[in-house]
């Protein structure tokens, strides 16, 4: 079966994404009539369509008959995938980080800060946090009664956290919350490079590149001086860990470093700052979390699944396969979408209510199997912290405007949150 | 009721924890849930990794 090219064309399009309800409705639709099947978007390779959860876990439970590097790991246009690959030397990808790896590389150099992340281990960081976390809330009061709690504090906080255990300097930080939004927001006039909306893609992987080549000149000097002059943080472990007893590459070393530095905070934020924005809509559910705040952990998955900041991965068939009773072909090409995963209606009971006591909440917006999100322990204890801080002093919430999405098909979330408040 | 002191596991791939004390009641796990009854083909609840991956850590 073949998705309609209005469909196919909506769930590739940025702006449909900014839209929200329009997405939702796409995928809600392919849920209903064409769960796994393949869409061919104008200008792009034909792709399987994974929506359901079930199919989603499938995948990612397999991950040697489904590869992530073979092929560009998010949706690509022909001309632009033929674009990289001339810059490459004929590899799809722009960078070489654990997400464009499989093993053995992928589990060598997932070892090398996976220790660091492990929950027991981010215990020591607790404390450090909540002095952070309460700095943020303290900010946040000094605004009154208005803010724009996604720019004021959802994008500052966890970009903040992930720096210092990064080791970037505090002076340092605009700078890396501008080039994360330039790589991320590339299609959105607001945030990318050139200010303006995207249309040539040879000026689209340009700009990408020149974020990139931004990213690794700044990166190079802090695995010079942490070569040096080792610390304790994840630059340290970066900058020397070894593969196979030796240096990992350039290449490897920079683009673990771009995804620390982006990844790192970017999908914290978004769903700090979604979850408030759903907070703001639902006082009820406010209200809930409120009186019982052993419902933060509840908040924090539903908001996770609210979010699902990350919109999709591409998988690569290694071999002939059977999916949910479709013969998946060597080669074919698959996009795992987790904002379908987590509104399959066949896991999550009434899927587009936002609900901060739902159990069981088995999202699936950090992936699942080898290459689950190797941050969510830490992304986790910061959200737990924040809401700790701030319920413990704000008495109410309210939208103050309409809230805006970036206008991006992979990594996205809330723009803009303007709400009004009353702290103690 | 078992004297033995009870144990902590963790999966290798992800970090989830299995306390042994707690179980994991979301996952159909009572607290005090030894790891040796939990069946043979049981998974990781976050990431899939099959329980033969885990291992014993000390908190």
């Amino acid at each position: 079966m073949t998705i309609s090219t209005d469909v196919a064309n909506t769930i590739v399009d940025p702006k449909a994404y900014a839209d929200g309800d329009r997405i939702d409705e796409a995928f809600a639709q392919l849920r209903r009539e064409a769960p796994l099947a393949v869409a061919q978007p104008d200008g792009f390779d034909p792709f399987w369509v994974v929506t359901r959860h079930a199919d989603i876990l499938e995948v990612e439970r397999q991950n040697e008959l489904f590869h992530n590097g073979d092929r560009a790991t998010v949706v690509t246009t022909i001309e632009a995938d033929k674009k990289v690959r001339e810059m490459m030397g004929g590899s799809p990808h722009l960078v070489r980080s654990l997400v464009q790896m499989d093993n053995p590389d992928h589990f060598a150099y997932r070892k090398i800060t996976q220790g660091a992340l492990l929950p027991q281990n981010l215990r020591a960081l607790e404390a450090r946090i909540r002095e952070i976390a309460r700095g943020f809330v303290d900010r946040m009061a000094e605004h009154g009664d208005r803010c724009d709690f996604a720019r004021d504090v959802a994008f500052l906080y966890p970009l903040h956290v992930i720096m210092e255990v990064l080791g970037v300097p505090e002076s340092d930080e605009p700078r890396m919350l501008k080039l994360t939004q330039e790589l991320f927001g590339n299609a959105d006039p607001d945030l990318n490079r050139t200010g303006k909306s995207v249309t040539d893609v040879g000026e689209g992987v340009d700009s990408i590149q020149s974020v990139v080549m931004d990213f690794m000149m700044y990166f190079n000097a802090i695995t010079e001086d942490r070569r040096a002059k080792p610390r304790n943080d994840l630059a340290t472990l970066i900058a020397n860990g070894k593969i196979n007893g030796e240096p990992m590459g350039h290449l490897e070393a920079m683009s673990y470093y771009i995804i620390a530095a982006t990844a790192g905070h970017d999908t914290t934020s978004s769903t700090t700052a979604g979850a408030l924005w759903a907070l703001a809509e639902n006082p009820d559910q406010f209200a809930k979390v409120k009186a019982d705040p052993s419902l933060i952990s509840g908040l924090i998955e539903e908001s996770i699944r609210w979010v699902t900041p990350v919109k999709h991965f591409m998988r690569t068939a290694t071999a002939d396969a059977e999916l949910a009773g479709q013969k998946i072909a060597k080669g074919d090409w698959m996009m795992l979408s987790y904002p379908s995963g987590n509104r399959d209606e066949a896991v999550f009971e009434d899927p587009f209510s936002f609900k901060v006591d739902r159990t069981p909440n088995k999202h699936v917006a950090f992936g699942y199997g080898a290459h689950i999100c190797l941050g969510q322990h830490l992304a986790r204890m910061e959200m737990r912290v924040l809401w700790e801080e701030l319920f413990a002093r704000l008495d109410r919430v309210e939208l103050d405007g309409e809230p805006t999405r970036m206008v991006a098909n992979f990594v996205c979330g809330p723009k803009s949150v303007p709400i009004r408040f009353k702290m103690h | 009721m078992s004297a033995e002191p009870f144990k902590v596991w963790q999966c290798r791939t992800c970090g989830y924890i299995y306390d042994e004390e707690q179980g994991d009641p979301g996952e159909g796990l009572a607290p005090g849930t030894r790891w040796a009854d939990i069946p043979a083909g049981w998974v990781c609840p976050l990431c899939g990794t099959p329980k033969s991956d885990f291992d014993m850590i000390e908190l």
